[in-house]
């Protein structure tokens, strides 16, 4: 851990501090990026690193770090943001490490502080969360902390930018001294502290905070300056925790947050806008997505002419990709409300609220917030159970995250539903849809009890038990943050699963088209719209995918489905979204005219069983796929991050196990249950 | 310092009534979360004022040290006041 500053070597200069305090409002105003401040204790898993800005003009690299409480880890999350202070696997150990200090809590903030000078680091002090100090009637010395601390110390607002200067010459003047230090100085690692010394850090951070914390003057000309600092020691130290008290408004608000009955209102309230609002204000949006695509996909088509690589381009790339980011506008709201709830701190409340019947299954209330974000993505969500400091509730959570119907279900969802009612009918649809939600909630409740229950079977640990969550002040969330937080989420999920989407889309249009792709009719008598027609399915009945689609034929028949469904199942293993694609290039036999969506609801209705007269897709049926998708495992990327974060292949198989038989039993029942009532 | 056994006989934070003000004598030691609930700062000496309770009665909020803090409360037990 030797380390010394050369001209060749750029500075590493990290960013340290509790959850909450204002690291990543910092780290964005240095990197000039526009990554987002959390409000949720510890959601900050990942890292980011950037160069500071430019403009700046100072040659070093930023890094910003999960907030931790202390140096001596008690998650997997803390433990991992501590070695990287320690020692980064790509960068070292930062030059200069900037500590964030909540100032109007600095006695609990000041204790990682301690550490981080204990262990010899080279500490910049940021204060931050000044106006919430001055609300409360104080302010701060930082010339004091500095003189006590031997550090600098620089007061900052983030926001409008206020003291960066400062900083910037402190890192300066510290980079300066570094460079031209001979012997370079040594990390070493807190020790495991016992109770005798902590409480004795604790009482000397006491007495630092009775000496730096003062209260702000209020006529300040009327009094000799002299005679006016004794006032206000006394006054300090006749009320030493007047300063101690939370912020007044946050106090307030929640006495109704977290009232017995109003506070479950709010809560379900707000859950209930969220959803709905994924649905109704995305569905014009959607509408949008789907005609440009249509539009694109038409012009392909009478441009390229009925040649192969016009049926490539215009099925198998447009088309393909376009039914999968029709559901794009979902994505965007579910981040933008889930960004705001967090920014506002209600997730936290929403987590304490939650704990208690959490836990009765054998949850956390630290897994609400990784099983809201589970809606939209299984990917983040499982990442951010990494704050659940218990294994057993840890691996839990990841283990039921998949059930929570993630974005990519949704335009599954949307065909099967569209499928099922008139399309004037579109609150009936929503009505579905929330039944859908509702019925994978209950069933991870189920599930996750089940599994608690043999938790010694599939989770294989016992530790103890905890809930310890701070519940920050209320801030107004600023949308534009929001927003642009919102784009950089969606932007990273396109990125990730566009590609995939464009390879199977192509991998299924060459599926379906070879080996025969010009079949030769019988076109006597027919129009040419006949004609193109017959060859299509004739081109797709003798292709590739109709001989795997044979082998698995077995299998897909008692959920009353075709191979032509189940090359489509197979394909969602790669994503869900994947199966609305596959399905509209397996299908679309004619082109109508109409838009994507339309055009492959009427092939749909129309495709039999082949040499039959018997409908593929009945009510009993499209009820079973949809079952089938609330349950089935079937998303790559989830299995493997499941894998990384427990550790082993025991958890994403089993997962894969249990979740895809429920899924296939299930959906065996209901299509078999519903014909047996005589609903076909 | 106080011994485990007596423990039982004495207040703990978990009996506390909203709105109530203490100031924490001691750390159950024995308690698996004693030591994550000192560092954040829930030392002797340090005076906590308990907020709210949930629907369910648990976790319970307390007032320290200039924030709000949740804790559930078989935890708050550990605090002695």
């Amino acid at each position: 851990m030797q380390q010394r500053i050369t001209k060749n070597k750029v500075p590493l200069i990290a960013i340290a501090g509790q959850p909450n305090s204002g690291k990543t409002t910092l780290f964005n105003h240095l990197s000039g990026k526009k990554f987002k401040t959390v409000n949720y204790p510890g959601s900050t898993v990942e890292y980011s690193i950037s160069k500071i800005l430019t403009k700046f003009s100072i040659n070093a690299n930023i890094l910003d770090s999960p907030g931790i409480i202390s140096l001596i880890p008690s998650s997997p999350d803390e433990e991992l943001s501590v070695n990287t202070l320690y020692a980064h696997p790509d960068y070292g150990k930062p030059d200069i490490v900037v500590v964030t200090v909540d100032s109007s809590q600095i006695s609990r903030h000041l204790y990682l502080v301690r550490q981080l000078i204990n262990s010899r680091f080279n500490v910049i002090i940021v204060l931050t969360m000044l106006d919430l100090l001055h609300k409360k009637g104080y302010d701060i010395s930082e010339s004091k902390l500095s003189e006590i601390l031997k550090c600098d110390v620089i007061k900052i607002n983030s926001k409008s930018g206020e003291g960066i200067d400062e900083l910037l010459s402190s890192v300066n003047r510290n980079i300066h001294n570094l460079e031209n230090e001979n012997g370079s100085v040594e990390v070493v690692k807190n020790p495991p502290e016992d109770k005798e010394n902590l409480l004795k850090s604790y009482s000397e951070i006491g007495h630092i905070e009775a000496d730096v914390i003062f209260p702000m003057k209020e006529t300040p000309q009327l009094k000799e300056p002299d005679i006016q600092k004794i006032n206000e020691s006394l006054v300090v130290l006749n009320n030493p925790r007047l300063f101690q008290k939370p912020d007044e408004f946050t106090l307030k608000l929640d006495k109704i947050v977290l009232h017995k009955f109003w506070g479950l209102i709010i809560f379900f309230l707000t859950m209930l806008i969220m959803f709905t609002s994924i649905f109704y204000v995305a569905a014009p949006l959607m509408d949008l997505v789907n005609e440009a695509f249509s539009f694109l996909s038409d012009s392909a088509d009478s441009i390229l002419g009925d040649t192969w690589y016009g049926n490539l381009i215009s099925q198998g790339a447009i088309s393909g990709v376009g039914s999968v980011l029709v559901f794009l506008p979902q994505i965007l709201i579910l981040f933008l409300i889930l960004g705001l709830l967090e920014d506002s701190g209600f997730l936290a409340r929403g987590a304490m609220l939650i704990d208690k019947p959490l836990s009765k299954i054998g949850l956390n209330g630290k897994s609400f917030v990784p099983m809201l974000s589970g809606f939209a993505c299984a990917i983040p969500a499982i990442m951010a159970s990494r704050t659940i400091t218990n294994k057993r509730e840890r691996f839990l959570t990841i283990f039921i995250i998949p059930l929570m119907s993630c974005s990519a279900r949704l335009p599954v969802y949307a065909i099967l539903i569209a499928f099922l009612i008139p399309q004037d009918k579109a609150f009936t649809g929503g009505l579905i849809l929330t039944v859908i939600y509702i019925f994978s909630i209950a069933s991870s409740v189920i599930i996750a009890s089940v599994i608690n229950k043999f938790s010694d079977v599939f989770l294989r640990s016992n530790d103890n038990s905890s809930f310890i969550l701070e519940l920050p002040a209320y801030r107004m969330p600023k949308i534009k943050r929001a927003v642009t937080n919102m784009f950089s989420n969606a932007k990273q999920y396109i990125f990730k699963a566009g590609p995939v989407i464009l390879y199977l889309s192509l991998i299924i249009w060459i599926l379906t088209y070879l080996p025969n792709y010009n079949p030769v009719v019988d076109g006597t008598g027919k129009s040419e719209q006949e004609i193109v027609s017959l060859k299509n399915s004739e081109r797709i009945a003798t292709s590739y995918a109709s001989h795997l689609g044979n082998l698995i034929e077995p299998v897909m028949k008692p959920i009353g489905m075709d191979w032509r469904v189940g090359v489509s199942l197979i394909a969602t293993f790669a994503a869900r979204e994947v199966f609305v694609s596959s399905l509209t290039l397996i299908f679309k036999v004619t082109d109508t005219g109409e838009d994507i969506q339309n055009s492959l609801l009427s092939a749909m209705r129309n495709a039999t069983f082949e040499n039959t007269e018997v409908k593929i897709f009945t009510t009993a049926t499209t009820a079973g796929l949809i079952v089938f998708f609330i349950f089935a495992l079937q998303c790559l990327s989830t299995v493997a991050i499941s894998r990384k974060e427990t550790g082993s292949w025991r958890i994403p198989v089993l997962q894969i196990v249990v979740f895809t038989s429920i899924a296939y039993i299930l959906a065996f029942v209901t299509v078999n249950g519903l014909r047996f009532f005589g609903i076909n | 310092m106080l011994k485990t056994e007596h423990y039982d006989l004495m207040r703990t934070a978990a009996d506390m009534k909203i709105g109530e003000k203490a100031i924490i004598e001691d750390i159950d030691n024995s308690h698996p979360s004693s030591h994550r609930l000192m560092e954040i700062g829930f030392t002797p000496g340090q005076e906590i004022v308990m907020l709210n309770k949930t629907v369910f009665n648990d976790p319970i909020s307390f007032s320290i040290r200039g924030t709000i803090i949740a804790i559930r409360k078989n935890e708050a037990v550990s605090i002695i006041i």
